[in-house]
């Protein structure tokens, strides 16, 4: 304790002589270090000579201690004093006594003053000096006495003799130390340097240093000095910071960041795949085991000269191998020749039985495998029952129907094959049940099926069908004819009603009967027509007349007690067809007509002229529409209704309408006369005298009917209206006080007139400030279209300054369409380019130049982007040299 | 006489190869085309509209803790590897691809608070709340089965005992420090069974550590007292204070700039400052409607994920406004870290249902191999979307997002609220002299001050 105590002043002063040092090793030092060197310290000390307490305790268990012991001990203090002196200051020094450092090679710029620097010892020193040394003293005090008390015993002296000599030496010693530190200034420390180069300058500048006032600043409070520290801390890491910023800006403006790039991610060769394969079954073990055979690997490993020699085989081999194959040659041989020579048998009974064999032998392995064939049989079997049971291939799919539907004909050939395979399938699948129904089937049904099947031609269909029809209402009226003769139908009356509903079912029988014959025989006369006009008509003509004839022969006793109105109206009906089809005809027909119906009297004939002269000019231009189409067919369709009307028109008027006839003729030939008048009336006075109008006046003239002004205005004053609608008047309102005629009275509230005012004249100024409002002539339309506002950004996107840099930023097309297949990479390149699966690692730095083009610098990232296009523009070059 | 025909020469129209494209000759004379720009922008609007239909963000979860998932750490040096620790101090390493746990780390007493991994990927470090720093060492699961390994229990090679709870870890990048939070900041060696050095500056807590991996000697603390300081390892001494109206829960430096770092804060925003500009922060992100538990930066520095207590996460564009993404689901609870995939594809998120969930970074990525076409058609496709996202449809499209009721009504009335408090400092400033109530910008509204 006691050198301790010396130390510490010495130490000061002489830091108080050398403050130009710099703080460098005080400043690194840390905390832990520095408690781990105070321990270290008292360690050391103990080490070579124990502390005074210690030694006291040890003097109190050792009974040696003497006076030569004792000199020995202060000795050695001095001795370790200096020793102390050269140890490093940090490890010497007690913790918290300089700020805890953690990094060791940091040097403190060289502007830092030391006076600010915060140093623990000028505060607390004093007081921990001054505890050490009471501390001591008491220590000291303490342990001599215990050891006079000591001495006294063993030697069986008074305490005096050892008391004196102990003070002695504390004396002693504090004049030692003393002399070690208070006593020598800078000046002694200069001495040595005596005569030495530098040695005058030095001494000046202690000289002056000694003249002025050597006043040290008190230190700052700890909070302001740590203010300082990591202010020093923040301005030295910001600027650490803004180095990254060229390589941060140039990352942000680069269109396309590239990252991951420079990982090699190892692509996989076959090489690499086939050294990690390791053998797992016992055959890729053999294999392995031959493979990997050192003596083949050697073999392998030089010019492969050593294979040829392993790969030696022995006579006997070589010859059984020889052997092997000529056998199998000739045998091949053998084959052959047989088979040759059954094929140059030309019997066919020979090939016959040969095939049948074969096929024999085929049936036999079905045969003999009798599950197999019972299986295929039973797949059959059940096919067909499917087949049967949803009728699945007869037009019955949702698909065929619609085919079907649409008309067979409409299809093209690929579907008209397919369902024509359906229903052969079809038939194939239930073929069996056809061959076991067809004897209990009905003829008819199978005739009627076949007549349905087959479509023939529309006409010849439809000549069958009248005659069908024909044939039944014949039959319904022989069987009519037949009448009850017991019952109730035996009475007299019912008999009566019952002859008079049967006569007006002969009646109308007869009727369809005669409409049969009719249409069947237009039907014939179609049939046998298309040669020329002429040449058709008259023979129809002919054919009509004579099935006409052979008709009425055969109704003609049933028809005679009735009214001939029927047979007339029958006739003419014929007539009128007749002069649809041609004038000429008309006229044949009628002096045909004419000898037969000569029992019908004049009456008729007279009808029917008046016929044709009301028919005339329609029926005409019917034809004529008619023959141009070309449709014949239409026509005979059409004819059954033009007749009936004929029939009730003529029943109602026969004069009437041939005086309408002649009346229209007359007006329509004044109303020509008097068109053929007006224009030569116009054409008149051109020719008088002319005079060549002005071009105003041709102008007033040209839009002499249409106001083209006015219609502007209105038409501006409408879009105003639409644009800023006119508000509306107040008017008395419905409800309170309208009873009463409070409302009425006092007139309509001042608000609503108010609101009404304001309206009025916000509308004024809307209008006023319209662009189209000084113009006269234009009409500029302030309605948004909202169609087109779907297509325009509502404001200027962030990035863009301008309207029209912005426009110019979307104008050109990206797209594969639009742009040649080299462009488009660049064009819809994304801005991060990521590999997907490869890590990416934070940013590194590298030094660029922030003034340099950003081209240069991001040059490298290119390069590697366009090597593999770069190798392709090679090769294509390539190509082209050569196709040149 | 001069006749024109039609020629062709041979070479253009024949293939080499049997395999080769046919090619297409066209004209891109513009006049020929002159509806490109309609087309375009039909094509962009129908792009947004598959993006809406193919936006699948959810991969998977993956459960096996058993109390909430309270901090994760990304393997820096393996893709498939994520560790995650729990409030009941089970520590997993978790393998994505699989979305199975891997190995367990028995060991800690109570909560892990901060885990995190070497850059080289070989050890582990993790801190709780029972004061104590473990290291482990990260087994070599490439070469085993997960199921054997999945039993056998892994030893920590070290156990550091110390003074106080801790609250977070974080690894220096490429270096061989890392430092806790707690009390105090302290930085420790993997060596070293005592922190080699130690920072405190004000007495309250330290909630989160980030170290930048750019400049791996510096890095950023935040804690309970609102503040936000940054640390510098060179001169071993904090450098500058930020305190926040709110606290921070976190922070994010971003790895491509090394000076910028997004702050997750309780008021329900994210803050970018740059480091050497505190005053006021570079932008807000906002759209949570409830404090943001963790923010984490996406590898490329494009985008951030965010976390929050209002059990969603978000994608945040590094210079967004408001999110761009919006993920939840109906299981997930309180998100307490989020964390990006080291290669900028997934995000994983670990909440309060001891769950720990992958995503999509991009919701309707087409996951695995693209061919050339596609991949080709895709970058098309979204460079029209990004020419024509200004316009109203194609906008209205690409921002739409369902959200769930709670939130959107959250939402809401966070909008009015701060509707209502517009209004009435625009009413006081009425009322008020002129000049007496100064304007003071979004960006810097929330700043209390910036300590020396």
């Amino acid at each position: 304790m006691a050198e301790k105590k010396q130390k510490t002043p010495k130490r000061e002063r002489m830091k108080a002589y050398a403050p130009s040092k710099t703080l460098k090793f005080t400043k690194s030092m840390t905390n832990k270090k520095s408690k781990k060197a105070a321990k270290d310290g008292r360690r050391r000390k103990s080490g070579p000579h124990l502390p005074s307490s210690f030694l006291r305790e040890f003097g109190l268990q050792k009974p040696i201690p003497s006076s030569s012991d004792k000199g020995e001990v202060e000795e050695e203090i001095e001795d370790l004093y200096e020793y102390e002196e050269a140890l490093p200051e940090e490890e010497t020094k007690k913790n918290r006594r300089f700020d805890p450092v953690e990094n060791y090679e940091y040097e403190l710029p060289d502007d830092f003053e030391d006076e600010n620097v915060p140093s623990d010892d000028d505060e607390h020193e004093p007081s921990d000096e001054d505890d050490g040394v009471a501390d001591g003293e008491g220590d000291v005090a303490d342990a001599s006495e215990k050891h006079v008390r000591m001495l006294q015993s063993i030697t069986g002296l008074p305490a005096e003799a050892f008391k004196d000599k102990e003070k002695k030496d504390v004396t002693l010693s504090g004049v030692q130390g003393d002399f070690g530190g208070g006593q020598i200034s800078i000046n002694d420390l200069l001495d040595p340097l005596h005569g030495k180069a530098g040695y005058s300058k030095l001494r000046k500048r202690l000289h002056q240093l000694e003249k002025t006032p050597m006043a040290v600043q008190a230190p700052l409070p700890k909070v302001e000095r740590d203010k300082l520290e990591r202010k020093v801390t923040y301005e030295q890491s910001k600027k650490e910071m803004t180095k990254w910023e060229p390589l941060v800006k140039r990352n942000r403006e680069a269109p396309t960041l590239y990252l991951g790039e420079d990982i090699d991610l190892g692509v996989h060769t076959v090489g690499t795949i086939a050294a990690e394969h390791t053998p797992r079954t016992e055959f890729e073990r053999k294999m392995a085991a031959l493979i990997g055979d050192p003596v083949v690997m050697e073999a392998h490993s030089k010019d492969g000269a050593r294979l040829l020699e392993l790969n030696k085989v022995s006579i006997e081999d070589v010859r059984d191998r020889q052997n092997h194959l000529a056998k199998m040659r000739s045998l091949l041989f053998r084959h052959e020749m047989k088979a040759k020579h059954i094929k140059n048998i030309k019997s066919k009974t020979y090939h016959r039985i040969l095939k049948k064999e074969r096929q024999k032998r085929a049936s036999t392995e079905i045969d003999m495998d009798p599950e197999v064939a019972k299986e295929l049989a039973i797949k059959q079997e059940f096919k067909r029952a499917e087949e049967r049971m949803t009728l699945k291939h007869k037009n019955s799919s949702k698909w065929a129907k619609r085919i079907l539907k649409r008309g067979f004909k409409a299809q093209d050939d690929g579907t008209r094959t397919a369902i024509a395979e359906q229903l052969q399938q079809h038939a194939l699948l239930t073929r069996k049940i056809n061959s076991m129904n067809e004897n209990s089937s009905s003829d008819e049904t199978s005739d009627d099926d076949s007549n349905e099947l087959s479509p023939g031609s529309d006409s010849e269909g439809v000549f069958k069908l009248l005659n069908k029809a024909k044939d039944k209402t014949i039959k319904v009226m022989e069987e009519e004819d037949e009448m009850p003769k017991t019952g109730v139908f035996a009475l007299p009356f019912m008999e009566r009603s019952l002859k008079k509903q049967r006569e007006a079912a002969h009646e109308e029988a007869c009727l369809a009967l005669q409409e049969y014959e009719s249409s069947l025989g237009k039907l014939e006369g179609d049939e046998a027509g298309p040669s020329s006009p002429g040449k058709r008509s008259g023979r129809r003509v002919f054919v009509g007349a004579k099935s006409r004839t052979m008709t009425f022969s055969t109704e003609e006793p049933e028809n005679h007690d009735d009214n001939d109105s029927e047979g007339e109206v029958e006739v003419r009906e014929e007539e009128n067809e007749h002069k649809v089809e041609n004038g000429l005809s008309e006229v044949q027909i009628r002096s045909a007509l004419v000898p037969d119906d000569a029992d019908r009297g004049q009456e008729a004939i007279f009808k029917d002229f008046d016929d044709i002269v009301k028919n005339a000019g329609s029926k005409t231009t019917y034809e004529v529409a008619i023959f141009a189409s070309d449709t014949w067919k239409k026509m005979g369709g059409k004819n059954p209704a033009d007749n009936i009307k004929e029939k009730s028109a003529v029943a109602d008027n026969l004069v009437l309408s041939s005086q309408n006839s002649v009346g229209q003729d007359d007006n329509n030939d004044s109303d020509s006369d008097l068109e053929m008048v007006d224009g030569f009336l116009s054409s008149h006075p051109k020719s008088d005298d002319y005079k060549l109008p002005s071009q105003d006046e041709l102008i007033h003239r040209a839009f002499a009917g249409d106001d083209v002004v006015m219609e502007f205005e209105k038409e501006k004053m409408d879009v105003l209206n639409e644009e800023n609608p006119e508000p509306e008047k107040p008017v008395l309102l419905p409800g309170w006080g309208q009873w009463t005629h409070i409302q009425q009275k006092r007139g309509i509230p001042s608000i609503i007139t108010e609101e009404h005012e304001k309206a009025k004249r916000k509308r004024e100024e809307a209008l006023k400030k319209r662009k189209d409002a000084h113009l006269k002539n234009v009409i500029i339309s302030e309605k948004i279209d909202k169609k087109a506002e779907k297509l325009h950004a509502k404001n200027l996107p962030f990035p863009y300054t301008s309207k029209e840099a912005y426009e110019q930023s979307i104008r050109m097309p990206i797209g594969p369409d639009y742009n040649p297949a080299i462009s488009i990479r660049a064009l819809n390149r994304p801005a991060v380019i990521k590999r997907a699966g490869v890590i990416i690692n934070p940013i590194k730095y590298e030094d660029i130049d922030p003034y340099g083009k950003s081209e240069d610098s991001k040059e490298p990232k290119h390069k590697r982007q366009k090597k593999p296009n770069a190798k392709k523009t090679q090769f294509a070059g390539r190509k082209v040299s050569k196709k040149s | 006489m001069k006749v024109k025909i039609i020629s062709r020469s041979t070479d253009d129209f024949t293939r080499e190869r049997s395999q080769d494209l046919q090619k297409v000759f066209r004209n891109y004379d513009p006049n020929l085309r002159s509806q490109e720009k309609g087309v375009e922008y039909t094509r962009a609007l129908n792009a947004a509209k598959l993006e809406k239909i193919f936006a699948r963000p959810f991969v998977g979860a993956m459960d096996g803790h058993i109390d909430a998932v309270s901090c994760m750490t990304k393997n820096p040096n393996h893709l498939k590897g994520i560790f995650s620790g729990s409030m009941d101090g089970d520590i997993r390493l978790w393998d994505l691809a699989n979305r199975r746990t891997v190995c367990q780390f028995p060991g800690h007493q109570g909560a892990v608070r901060g885990l995190t991994v070497s850059t080289d990927g070989q050890t582990l470090v993790s801190c709780g709340t029972d004061c104590t720093v473990r290291l482990w060492n990260v087994p070599d699961y490439r070469n085993k089965s997960s199921s054997d390994s999945a039993g056998n229990a892994v030893v920590p090679i070290a156990v550091y005992v110390w003074k106080h709870a801790f609250w977070g870890v974080d690894h220096q990048w490429g270096g061989n420090l890392f430092a806790t939070v707690g009390a105090q900041v302290d930085i420790w060696d993997h060596n070293r069974s005592e922190p080699v050095n130690t920072f405190k500056w004000g007495n309250d807590t330290v909630m989160a550590v980030r170290f930048n991996p750019g400049e791996p000697d510096l890095f950023a603390t935040s804690s309970s007292d609102r503040s936000i300081i940054l640390f510098d390892l060179r001169m071993s001494s904090p450098a500058r204070k930020l305190i926040m109206k709110t606290r921070c829960n976190s922070l994010s430096w971003n790895p491509m700039e090394p000076m910028n770092f997004t702050a997750a804060n309780e008021d329900t925003n994210c803050y970018s400052y740059d480091a050497r500009k505190l005053d006021e922060a570079k932008c807000v992100h906002g759209d949570h409607v409830s404090a943001v538990m963790d923010v984490d930066y996406s590898p490329t520095g494009r985008e951030f994920v965010t976390g929050s207590y209002d059990r969603t996460v978000r994608i945040f564009n590094y210079n967004g406004d408001h999110s761009k993404e919006i993920y939840h689901t109906k299981r997930m609870q309180r998100v307490f870290c989020v964390k990006y995939s080291c290669d900028g594809t997934y995000v994983i998120s670990g909440s309060d249902d001891t769950n720990l969930r992958l995503w999509k970074a991009k919701a309707s990525e087409q996951l695995g191999v693209l061919l050339p076409r596609e991949r080709r058609k895709q970058e098309y496709l979204d460079a029209v979307k990004d020419r024509y996202k200004h316009l109203p449809e194609v906008k209205r499209i690409v921002r739409h997002r369902h959200l769930p009721k709670p939130i959107y009504k959250a939402a809401t009335l966070r909008r009015t609220m701060i509707e209502a408090e517009r209004r009435k400092d625009q009413r006081r400033r009425a009322h008020s002299a002129p000049g007496s109530m100064p304007v003071k910008p979004f960006r810097k509204r929330r700043i209390i001050k910036e300590e020396e």
